[in-house]
């Protein structure tokens, strides 16, 4: 062949490899896609058989507690109750279907769990099963059960079509919307709405319906206009501090919120932008929350510093008797948690975070939204076992360092107990010992460094 | 023929400029994003500095008078001498001159700043559920006000006490379908130190929409269901509710 022949071919022989290896990265992405996906709808098969078991086991497992006697059998299978019902709301929370079509459900098995756990403690605390109780069990078997056979039936139903469930991530609203047609979705779907439908349970836990729908009880008076709260805004940060003042768009059920307030941003003098922020509440016009976001610069004050600012920060704002108790220190700022005391008794529901900057000790936080959620005037009892006696409830082998009188929040209620702050194999601890009954009430490991405590 | 030979070029130039293109596109990180040790010392505030007491200034005194750096009593307290002493050290190892140990003088000198914790509290800390609400933060809420960005983490922890969704802040984030940060993979992203800061006054109790479960943009909100919720308040760009 020519040299002329030879030249015309360079050009298609280098699309042609090109070609080639474009087909072949195709293959390859497609074999791994393919790959991931199996893997990806195995997970979500597992799922979804683990599911189904775990609500199989909780159906079992409440009949069995119905039938039997024994405190000893009740407690195991109840715990065994808790558990399974925990697994099969965590893995129903995993399954690609929204979060709507499953929210009664994942409330039913962590109601489920959360009331088994609270049937544990009162038969701990040597009290029978009342009839009531024995009924809400009942009721929650019976649900189960229905839950249970629904489940069945989508399973049969899902072996029959060979469904992939992995499907079901990608436009699935649309496909929902479209027909109904996907048996998976619509028999969540189903279980959901036969959720809704099952009565309420009453006990005390955090998950029961009482404590999520909680009022606050610390918030007394009248509402307040928005006007009104504007001005106490003003007044919370003292005479010609504030530049600018902006409220927030509300929604129309801005009143079905915890504490149902007004809130504003606000551009401080001196300042350049919007970066502070207020909450006050609607009843009583009482400052929620402050925040002041501004960066913070290097620091020049002490701990003990920010904490008289503080403290004289509460005083001024009409909190008395308030009592510094652990701080965090982060992002240039140290935050106080002060609870409190009357009576020399240490009130923890009562608390109150004070936010103060290290550069200039200014305030740049306040929230007392736990304050009046919980304060209330309360009857402060003697209580009936003396220091010593509470004290020996305790392991031997505990090193006290000190201790106290408080009162803590326990589900909807409140005890008062002996706190006992101490050293177990170098691990810092909080014992509380219920100052009436000497019943150890709760336990709280303390992890102490340089930037403050953490309590878990 | 010669244009063949010109085509061919034209062909090799794209394809090289393509490939260019492609490589920045894959490599690129922008600017604002911290750097990993910077991220590193926003994440875990534990630096030595001047003034500083304790163990860890002893570890490093200690290395300083090893290597000669530091001609002094090993106190445990960050002095003068101290603070000239590790500026020295910083000079001849390359690294930042500012006297102040942070992680990676820390390494530079062989030892890591933390104490050693009794067993029954070792690992127990708050920086991973910091961690994973700044990455959703930063992800679903980079735009917003600070106070916007405090209230999606408020969101997620409201969530995570409430019987209708999963028991953990991570069940919560990777709930499947729950948030558009994390379908599309924009949680991967590193988080800058405002999303941070957020999630660190999140989890310290602030909570600006008092107690709302939901929140979507009207601007790009996709699923007609949500406009069902109960609105409550808005903030930044945001619509809240129960």
């Amino acid at each position: 062949m020519d040299k002329k022949n030879r030249r015309w071919l360079i050009a298609p022989s280098i699309l042609g490899l090109a070609l080639i290896l474009s087909l072949a990265w195709g293959y390859r992405e497609y074999t791994m896609r393919k790959n991931m996906e199996v893997t990806l709808e195995n997970n979500y098969q597992r799922l979804f058989f683990d599911v189904k078991k775990h609500v199989e086991n909780v159906q079992t497992n409440l009949s069995k507690a119905m039938v039997a006697n024994s405190t000893e059998q009740n407690v195991l299978l109840l715990s065994q109750i808790m558990n399974e019902a925990y697994f099969a709301q965590d893995k129903l929370a995993q399954l690609p279907v929204p979060q709507a079509d499953i929210a009664k459900t994942q409330k039913f098995l962590n109601q489920a769990a959360d009331y088994s756990y609270y049937l544990i403690q009162t038969h701990l605390d040597g009290k029978p099963l009342t009839n009531e109780q024995r009924g809400q069990l009942a009721n929650l078997q019976e649900n189960s059960a229905a839950f249970n056979s629904e489940l069945s039936k989508l399973q049969a139903q899902l072996a029959e079509k060979n469904f992939v469930i992995g499907s079901l991530s990608s436009k699935q609203t649309a496909r929902v919307e479209k027909g109904n047609e996907n048996i998976f979705q619509t028999t969540l779907v189903n279980i959901d709405k036969n959720m809704a439908k099952v009565p309420r349970l009453i006990y005390d836990g955090p998950f029961a319906d009482e404590m999520i729908n909680r009022k606050p009880v610390g918030l007394t008076g009248e509402n307040i206009s928005k006007e009104k709260a504007m001005s106490i805004a003003k007044d919370f940060f003292g005479a010609n501090k504030v530049r600018k003042i902006n409220s927030f768009e509300e929604g129309e059920h801005i009143d079905e919120v915890a504490i149902p307030s007004y809130n504003f941003s606000i551009q401080l003098a001196n300042t350049t932008d919007e970066s502070v922020y207020i909450g006050i509440s609607r009843k009583g016009g009482n400052v929620i929350w402050m925040r002041n976001s501004r960066p913070i610069g290097q620091e020049k004050i002490t701990i003990e510093q920010a904490q008289r600012k503080a403290l004289e920060f509460l005083e001024s704002k009409g909190f008395k008797n308030m009592e510094p108790n652990y701080y965090q220190k982060y992002d240039g700022g140290v935050l106080f948690n002060f609870v409190l005391t009357e009576e020399n008794v240490t009130i923890y529901p009562d608390l109150v975070k004070v936010k103060v900057a290290l550069d200039n000790g200014e305030i740049v936080g306040f929230d007392a939204a736990q304050y009046y959620s919980y304060h209330q005037d309360r009857n402060l009892n003697e209580p009936q076992l003396s220091l010593e006696e509470a004290r020996s409830k305790l392991r031997d082998d505990f090193e006290v360092n000190s201790s106290r009188l408080a009162i803590i929040p326990k589900g909807k209620n409140e005890v008062m107990c002996y706190e006992f702050k101490g050293r177990y194999l170098n691990g810092e601890f909080i014992i509380y010992v219920n100052a009436d009954n000497g019943k150890e009430e709760d336990v709280l490991q303390l992890v102490i460094d340089e930037n403050g405590t953490l309590t878990f | 023929m010669k244009i063949t030979k010109r085509k061919v070029k034209y062909l090799l130039l794209t394809m090289i400029f393509t490939f260019t293109f492609l490589s920045i596109l894959t490599y690129f990180k922008p600017m604002d994003y911290l750097t990993e040790a910077e991220y590193n010392k926003a994440l875990a505030p534990r630096v030595l500095y001047w003034g500083t007491q304790g163990e860890d200034v002893k570890k490093v005194q200690w290395r300083l008078v090893q290597w000669k750096y530091l001609v002094g009593d090993v106190d445990g307290i960050y002095g003068p001498e101290t603070y000239r002493a590790v500026r020295r050290f910083q000079q001849k190892n390359g690294l930042k001159v500012d006297g102040v140990v942070g992680p990676e003088t820390a390494a530079a000198l062989g030892i890591t700043l933390s104490e050693a914790r009794p067993a029954s509290s070792a690992g127990l800390n708050r920086q991973s559920d910091e961690y994973l609400l700044a990455r959703c933060i930063h992800g679903e809420a980079r735009g917003e006000p600070y106070i916007g960005k405090v209230a999606v983490a408020a969101v997620i922890l409201n969530r995570v006490e409430h019987p209708n969704f999963p028991n953990t802040i991570a069940g919560v984030i990777y709930q499947p379908l729950a948030f558009t940060a994390v379908a599309d993979g924009q949680i991967n992203l590193t988080p800058n130190k405002d999303a941070i800061r957020a999630a660190r006054d999140a989890l310290n109790g602030w909570d600006p929409t008092y107690g709302a479960l939901y929140y979507w943009n009207p601007a790009t909100a996709t699923s007609k269901w949500i406009w069902s919720r109960k609105v409550t308040l808005k903030i930044g760009k945001h619509w809240f509710g129960v």
